[in-house]
């Protein structure tokens, strides 16, 4: 990636300030500043509990500079979708806005409501962060989490033993006209992906993996290099769907092994090598399916 | 309200509305006083730079290409190498060994590059010559690349120069031993011609002690001895002693370079694994013979430049490894070939190759019309006084080419330096500062010592810009004089792109061509590989860093450059991981 590529493609102008209280390597904020680079700043921003409602700043602050509003845990969609509506009934065509939520936001306690703005085709983008547990509130297991973590409610004696959710799928079965997935390691691809979901109308889908060095039990400095390994080794690749039906990759996933990925993790230390070896066959088999999909393009 | 206000709606006794609205932004929050580590940008040195024994500022100029500036990047180089025209061409290029990119894909082609360069600055004319400063005067004794160097680092201090050349014209072994196919006269010409337009006196046609005496040279306040290496060693071949078809290498390729063109015969030997052994045998194949190089040891110790080495094959020319040369075969009183040992490694000797051992018994004829010896070249120092103490042939020098007899200074092929014209101006350019230095101690400035391993790039050769405290054209930001290595980058941000490999001479008759076979780069194709280049060490700007930093510390500044907040960096250490060049460290100094 040239020093022009970066110039090129990604805007300068930051609409996140310093001061916010994220974590040290905390992916979020990164995540947060790139799709707000790339939206500008008639943007408006929905968020639900998770953990950015703390990383925004305590009441008076705000650390966007763009209006954003705090709801309750369920309602992402929903008030999106209210806030687009009353946009339009003031003549305003021209402001996005999006929603962006956690993985427990998203999979868990914000599906129905998501489901149905979905199903609606409400215009909005929705944004999941996913740092694949409820980090804020103390490592609690989302369904999200993936099988095999360590978090507080799934301790190392009994570790998490449900596969991650497919929201990419149930996300896609709603045939919205675009869904993503996009990483923090890989800036112009999510620059890019939102700059297209912004031209598009009707719901728009994009899950961010965000890693998290409490929750994940890392070091600060590997937020960027874990993210950018997911991707690699095929744990999150990097794709979009159009229509809920035209699958395709958007970068390459050389693949290998995920031991070193997993080891890097201490949430994923207590694991034994059958069932990293588990973990490789899912992976290598859902990558399987993926593939299919964007060849056969359902 | 501004974002940085602090006043808070509800101490300055306004209504608070109903839905609590935010109105200040959390730049008041200074999160950078949670943090026990902070980063710092620090530009290191380019394994490049350190690996090149000229001592050029490589990844200076390629940073200036990359940033479009081509005369800049000219300039840099040429304040470093005064002949980069004939490095582009000739240098063996340690720096591509040392590249870092050959840990990704394959090392930048720094020598086309350089050629480029080279022969752009050639096309222009040339620059007023630099104002003389100094009241003294330096002789040069030799004009190959070490004299041609030290007189035009001295000339740009400010001093009057004279170089005394024993042959007709200038250039030393550039012109005497390097064949034309790999340097074209009218670029050596051309290179030397602007090296005496830095105000350069050269006076061809007059050996030291045998035109004029050593006394000749009292008139001046130094002396800079690079006489070259011109003897061929004694072959050692048992009965070669008046056989006038057994003949030193170097006085062979001397008589082809001044444009003869002897008498070979059909079958040539050629004794030697070093570049005067590749030059001999390509310049006999061009004179239509079969050419055969016997070499003792095996290609692996060869001490030839790989390159030349390769071209050498490419060209035809034949490779009898592992043979030495004993005795001269005679029939009828005529030569007809000579006799060969087989011979197998041993043990390592002093420098570190094996050695090669006889096989008892293990012997074989070649036949051959003449025998070319290259197995290395003594140095006549006889002009020399006694006061310069010499050791095993070779002048004794210090760091910066002092010998034991001041004012006298040596370097080149005449100290003991790796045989290369680019260690030979890295040497002219040391004596040049020790020249400096000296004369200005003498005129009784407070100059103190010559820090050598401040101006030397990480421990390679000095920098005369260093040295002469010339404003760098790079901003560098907190510069450590270190070499960073290939695992303190980031190789995910880069991408595979293929080298430009030189173009070549292809389906044309070697026997008898003696133009240029090697024609370099486009500028185009130049200028692209330049781009290729890391900038290992060196902050070119790319912004990964705004990028990944999660705080939003960091900012642009006017010159350029960039600026960490520590009020708001909270120490995650994202930007020095992922900084593609190793530009950025995490330090708790000063915390």
């Amino acid at each position: 990636m040239s020093q022009t590529i970066i110039k090129q493609h990604i805007p300068r102008d930051d609409l996140l300030a310093s001061g916010h209280l994220a974590c040290p390597g905390c992916a979020a904020p990164i995540a947060m500043n790139l799709v707000l680079k790339a939206l500008g700043p008639e943007t408006m921003v929905v968020l639900p509990a998770c953990c950015w409602s703390i990383i925004a700043g305590p009441w008076p602050q705000s650390s966007l500079r763009v209006p954003l509003y705090h709801t309750a845990f369920e309602t992402a969609a929903a008030v999106a979708s209210g806030i687009k509506a009353g946009l339009q009934s003031r003549g305003d065509t021209e402001t996005t806005v999006i929603a962006w939520a956690g993985d427990g936001g998203t999979f868990d306690i914000g599906l129905q409501a998501l489901s149905g703005a979905a199903e609606r085709n409400e215009d909005f983008i929705y944004f999941c962060y996913d740092n694949e547990a409820y980090m804020n509130t103390g490592i609690q297991r989302s369904s999200a989490t993936p099988w095999g973590a360590w978090t507080t409610t799934t301790p190392t004696s009994d570790p998490e033993h449900q596969p991650k959710k497919d929201i990419m799928a149930i996300m896609a079965a709603h045939r919205i006209p675009y869904a993503a997935t996009a990483s923090v390691a890989y800036p112009v691809d999510l620059v890019q992906k939102v700059e297209k979901a912004r031209t598009i109308r009707g719901t728009r889908f994009i899950h961010i993996l965000a890693p998290c060095p409490p929750g994940w039990k890392t070091q600060n400095d590997e937020t960027i290099d874990l993210a950018r390994m997911a991707v690699e080794r095929r744990i999150f690749p990097l794709l979009e769907v159009e229509n809920g039906g035209e699958w395709r990759f958007t970068v390459d996933h050389p693949g290998g092994p995920v031991e070193p990925y997993l080891r890097r993790q201490a949430r994923f230390r207590h694991l034994n090598e059958v069932q990293v070896e588990h973990i490789q066959r899912e992976v290598d088999a859902r990558w399987k399916i993926l593939s299919n999909r964007v060849k056969h393009g359902t | 309200m501004s974002e940085r206000d602090l006043t808070r709606p509800h101490e300055t006794g306004r209504r608070i509305p109903p839905v609590a609205i935010s109105e200040t932004s959390t730049l008041v929050n200074q999160t950078g006083s949670w943090k026990y580590i902070m980063p710092r940008y620090q530009d290191g040195v380019a394994p490049c730079n350190a690996g090149c024994p000229v001592g050029i500022d490589i990844e200076g100029y390629m940073y200036l290409i990359g940033q479009g500036r081509l005369q800049d990047a000219a300039d840099l180089l040429i304040r470093e190498n005064p002949m980069p025209a004939v490095t582009g061409r000739v240098c063996h290029h340690p720096c591509e060994d040392s590249c870092n990119r050959a840990s990704l894909d394959e090392a930048v082609a720094i020598h086309s590059v350089e050629r480029r360069l080279g022969d752009m600055i050639l096309a222009a004319p040339p620059p007023p010559a630099p104002e003389r400063t100094r009241t003294e005067t330096v002789a040069v004794i030799g004009s190959g690349p070490a004299g041609l160097s030290c007189a035009c680092f001295l000339a740009r201090f400010g001093y009057g120069v004279t170089v005394f050349e024993a042959a007709p014209e200038a250039g030393g072994m550039l012109r005497l031993g390097i064949p034309e196919y790999r340097l074209p006269r009218a670029i050596l010409d051309r290179q030397i011609e602007r090296i005496e337009a830095e105000g350069i006196e050269i006076r061809i046609s007059t050996r030291i002690g045998t035109d004029v005496p050593w006394a000749v040279l009292d008139g001046f306040d130094a002396v800079f001895v690079a006489p070259g290496a011109h003897m061929g060693k004694d072959s050692r071949i048992e009965g070669a002693e008046g056989v006038p078809e057994i003949r030193p290498g170097l006085e062979f390729l001397k008589e082809v370079n001044a444009g003869g063109r002897p008498e070979l015969g059909d079958h040539v030997i050629v004794v030697g694994g070093g570049n005067t052994a590749m030059d001999c045998a390509r310049s006999a194949l061009r004179l239509g013979a079969d050419v055969t190089v016997l070499y003792r040891r095996t290609p692996r110790e060869m001490p030839a430049i790989p390159q030349e080495a390769r071209e050498t094959k490419e060209e035809g020319v034949k490779f009898e490894f592992l043979a030495a040369p004993t005795a001269v075969e005679m029939e009828d009183g005529e030569f007809v070939g000579i006799t060969c040992q087989r011979m197998e490694l041993g043990p390592p000797d002093d420098s570190g190759r094996r050695r090669p051992v006889p096989i008892e018994g293990d012997v074989f004829s070649m036949k051959a019309d003449t025998v070319l010896t290259a197995i290395g070249e003594d140095c006549d120092l006889s002009f020399l006084p006694d006061e310069v103490r010499t050791n095993w042939g070779l002048v004794e020098v210090e760091a910066l080419g002092e010998s034991t007899s001041a004012p006298v200074f040596a370097g080149g092929d005449a100290v003991d330096l790796p045989r290369s014209v680019a260690d030979a101006l890295g040497a002219g350019k040391r004596a040049a500062i020790g020249i400096d230095h000296y004369l200005r101690k003498e005129a009784g400035e407070d100059v103190g010592e010559v820090p050598l391993d401040d101006l030397r790039f990480a421990g390679g050769n000095v920098s005369a810009m260093r040295y002469a405290k010339d404003e760098d054209p790079i901003p560098r930001e907190a510069p450590v004089n270190d070499v960073v290595t290939w695992d303190q980058m980031n190789p995910h941000h880069y991408r595979s792109v293929p080298r430009h490999e030189d173009h070549f001479h292809a389906g044309i008759d070697l026997r008898s061509a003696f133009g240029e076979t090697n024609f370099g780069l486009s500028q185009k194709e130049a200028i692209e590989e330049a781009e290729r280049c890391l900038n290992c060490g060196v902050c070119n700007r790319c912004e990964l860093c705004l990028i990944f930093c999660p705080d939003m510390a960091i900012s642009r500044r006017e010159d350029g450059g960039f600026e960490i907040d520590m009020r708001y960096c909270k120490g995650c250490g994202l930007c020095a991981a992922e900084c593609p060049r190793g530009a950025i460290v995490m330090t708790r100094e000063g915390m």
